[in-house]
């Protein structure tokens, strides 16, 4: 993902801020649709309140069927259908618009039962006083006795007694007897008007209240329907906010869970994500500021830290040039000064040397001088024996010459070859033994009798032996004893070879910087400081090691170890 | 006497100084030198320095402090100014750097006996 750290911490940011957001807003979502709810469940309760109010309404008006409870039903009716009415349109569409439009039907058609019941309870009352006043009409007609006889008081009376009983039980028990007392005028001749006038009236009543009897049974269907469907709703409404609480509660459940275990899921990958190529530039510049610097940071990202990553890179090309010439010109210095510093040990070696030329010269020129004088009376024996000397004596400067260019490095070989290093140290001490000669400097030689090979270039390990005993020399100034100690460590493994000398010591705090180059105690212009470096850095290329022990105003002692000779191991070695 | 720990020095010394008509006895070793001057009485001494055990310097002091009239002459090749002072500051009659001419020596020589015959 080439993402830059800018972005993904954008990301980081606002997705866990969206996730919030939606979270708040679907809560939103569903707090007011709880409130529409609870809403619906108000209207629907309201409804059912107004229907039982009704019904209750209904009920004393059937039973007083008064003016005055019609008017109370009647009221409550026009408040139901005024709250019917109110309802919006849009809660109508969700609560259930068939129910609705049921509801509206069922009222109108109750509204309009009531007022046709009203008007039978108005018939009705009318047509009981046309009863009575039939009844009473016939009751002073047959009072008057001027028709058939069948028609006696009694009966009428009989029949009043009929009417009266049905008025006030209306049951079909008197129900019965009433028609069967009617059924009798049928008996009666002549013809009586009274009677047939009497008869329709109760007739009338009859199918009054027939008609009543079936209104009022439609009257409560209604009602019931009414009160059925405001409960239905009212019920259902409820169960659909107890569900919907109960889902909402369920989801939320489950985003809150979600959220519990993705949000830090999520931010500590995002996490990981960005600090990811910061840490592991920061591992790289640690690995480089512990020295390598040829490692390089990484280009994987392509965020801000590529940036970074290659201003250090090209940072470290610069460094690294610059240290490789740096290591260049000090590599190049460096055997400049090992130059000089051969140069010095080579100038000391020389006083020593000259003075040691001087034996085999005089010899020759004192044998040159008694020849001179005494040619004539020699024998030819003694000419002969002379001029030997003389040779001999040359060959003696010759050696000494020699000696000391080898040390100059006119053997310039680097070459490793398996050297007898007793030997060698032997030719070194006989370089440095003039200088022994001129001072008070005592020699004590421990070293085995038979040879102990190692591998090894003979000039740089004269080198090291010189150095080392150059400076004991100067240690001593011009008395003491410089001791040489060589002796094989266990198995044959290595060599362990020690020189001591008698000097003013060196100081504890000095030891430490006694290998470091150009590091020196003697007067300027004595030494170069580099003698023991270059003794140092000549041991380890032959794989051993040196090591200084001192006592200020006893002696230093300098331990070098050699490995023996292996055929399996060829150190290189450079021409320093 | 001469001593020096080059054989061929006193051989051609011997026989260059015995031409000039003296009596020469010579010496490789310092300690065989000491011995002999207890043997015999020298004239002059004339002594090499760096000659392993006792050198020529131990042979000046000895002599200056157990015969002071002997005077000794010092050749050497090892011509340093320290080593020439010290030698002066303890007696030498002459200090000769090797190599030298014989006439040079012969002369101081003939010196150092006028010298030791004064006294």
């Amino acid at each position: 993902m080439n993402l830059k750290i800018w972005h993904k911490m954008i990301i980081g940011i606002s997705i866990p801020s969206l996730v919030v957001i939606i979270g708040g807003l679907l809560t939103l979502y569903y707090l007011n649709n709880v409130k529409t709810r609870h809403g619906f469940v108000e209207i629907a309760d309201d409804l059912r309140e107004r229907v039982l109010e009704i019904r209750r309404n209904e009920k004393n008006f059937l039973l007083h069927k008064t003016t005055e409870y019609y008017k109370y039903f009647k009221s409550s009716i026009s408040i139901l259908q005024r709250s019917a009415s109110n309802i919006p349109e849009a809660i109508i569409d969700q609560v259930g618009k068939s129910e609705f439009l049921l509801l509206r039907n069922s009222i109108q058609n109750y509204q309009d039962l009531l007022n046709n019941l009203l008007e039978n309870y108005l018939h009705e009352e009318r047509q009981v006083e046309k009863v009575r006043e039939e009844g009473r009409h016939l009751e002073s007609f047959v009072a008057k006795k001027n028709h058939a006889v069948e028609l006696s008081t009694d009966f009428v009376l009989n029949l009043r007694r009929f009417e009266k009983n049905y008025m006030l039980f209306r049951d079909k028990a008197s129900f019965d007897e009433l028609n069967k007392g009617l059924a009798q005028f049928d008996n009666i001749i002549p013809f009586c008007i009274e009677c047939i006038r009497y008869a329709n009236a109760i007739n009338e009543l009859l199918n009054v209240h027939t008609d009543q009897t079936r209104l009022e049974g439609s009257l409560q269907i209604i009602g019931n329907k009414l009160e059925e469907i405001t409960n239905t709703i009212s019920i259902r409404e409820r169960e659909n906010v107890r569900s919907f609480f109960s889902v909402t509660q369920h989801r939320l459940l489950i985003v809150l869970v979600l959220l519990c275990v993705m949000g830090p899921l999520f931010v500590y990958k995002t996490a990981t994500h960005i600090v990811k190529p910061i840490k592991r530039l920061a591992e790289i510049t640690k690995r480089i500021s512990e020295g390598d610097l040829s490692l390089r940071a990484p280009l994987k990202e392509h965020d801000e830290t590529f940036q970074l990553s290659q201003s250090f890179n090209t940072m470290l090309d610069k460094l690294q040039f610059t240290q490789q010439s740096l290591e260049r010109s000090l590599e190049l210095l460096h055997e400049k000064h090992v130059e000089a510093e051969k140069r010095a040990s080579l100038g000391f070696l020389v006083s020593g040397v000259a003075h040691e030329l001087n034996n085999p010269l005089n010899n020759i020129s004192l044998t040159a001088e008694t020849m001179k004088e005494d040619l004539d009376t020699m024998t030819r024996e003694e000419q002969k024996e002379y001029i030997q000397d003389i040779l001999t004596q040359s060959e003696r400067a010759k050696h000494i010459i020699e000696e000391l260019l080898d040390f100059v490095g006119t053997r310039k070989s680097t070459a490793m070859e398996k050297l007898d290093i007793i030997n060698v140290l032997g030719e070194s001490i006989h370089l440095v033994s003039n200088q022994l000669k001129v001072t008070n400097i005592k020699l004590k030689l421990d070293v085995p009798q038979y040879p102990f090979f190692i591998k090894g270039n003979q000039s740089k390990i004269e080198e090291i032996f010189v150095n080392i005993m150059v400076n004991a020399i100067h240690a001593m100034k011009d008395s003491g004893t410089l001791t040489i100690c060589a002796r094989p460590g266990s198995g044959q493994r290595n060599i362990f070879i020690d020189i001591s000398d008698t000097g003013c010591g060196i100081e504890e705090k000095e030891i430490r910087n006694i290998f470091e180059p150009f590091y020196t105690t003697k007067p300027v212009g004595e030494g170069t400081g580099l003698g023991l470096s270059v003794a140092y850095s000549l041991v380890s290329k032959h794989n051993g090691d040196i090591s200084v022990k001192s006592k200020v105003g006893k002696g230093t002692t300098f331990s070098i170890r050699f490995p023996a000779y292996d055929e399996s191991s060829v150190p290189e070695i450079s021409n320093t | 006497m001469v001593v020096d720990d080059e054989p061929i020095v006193g051989k051609r010394l011997k026989r260059l100084l015995e031409r000039e008509g003296y009596a020469v006895e010579t010496f490789t070793r310092g300690s065989q030198a000491l011995e002999g001057l207890g043997r015999n009485r020298y004239d002059v001494i004339i002594t090499d320095i760096m000659m392993g055990n006792v050198d020529g310097m131990m042979i000046l002091e000895y002599v200056k402090s157990n015969y002071p009239d002997i005077p000794v002459i010092i050749i050497t090749g090892y011509g340093k100014k320290e080593i020439a002072e010290e030698a002066y500051r303890k007696g030498v009659h002459s200090f000769i750097i090797k190599p030298f001419r014989i006439d040079e020596l012969k002369a101081v020589v003939k010196e150092a006996l006028s010298g030791a015959d004064k006294d």
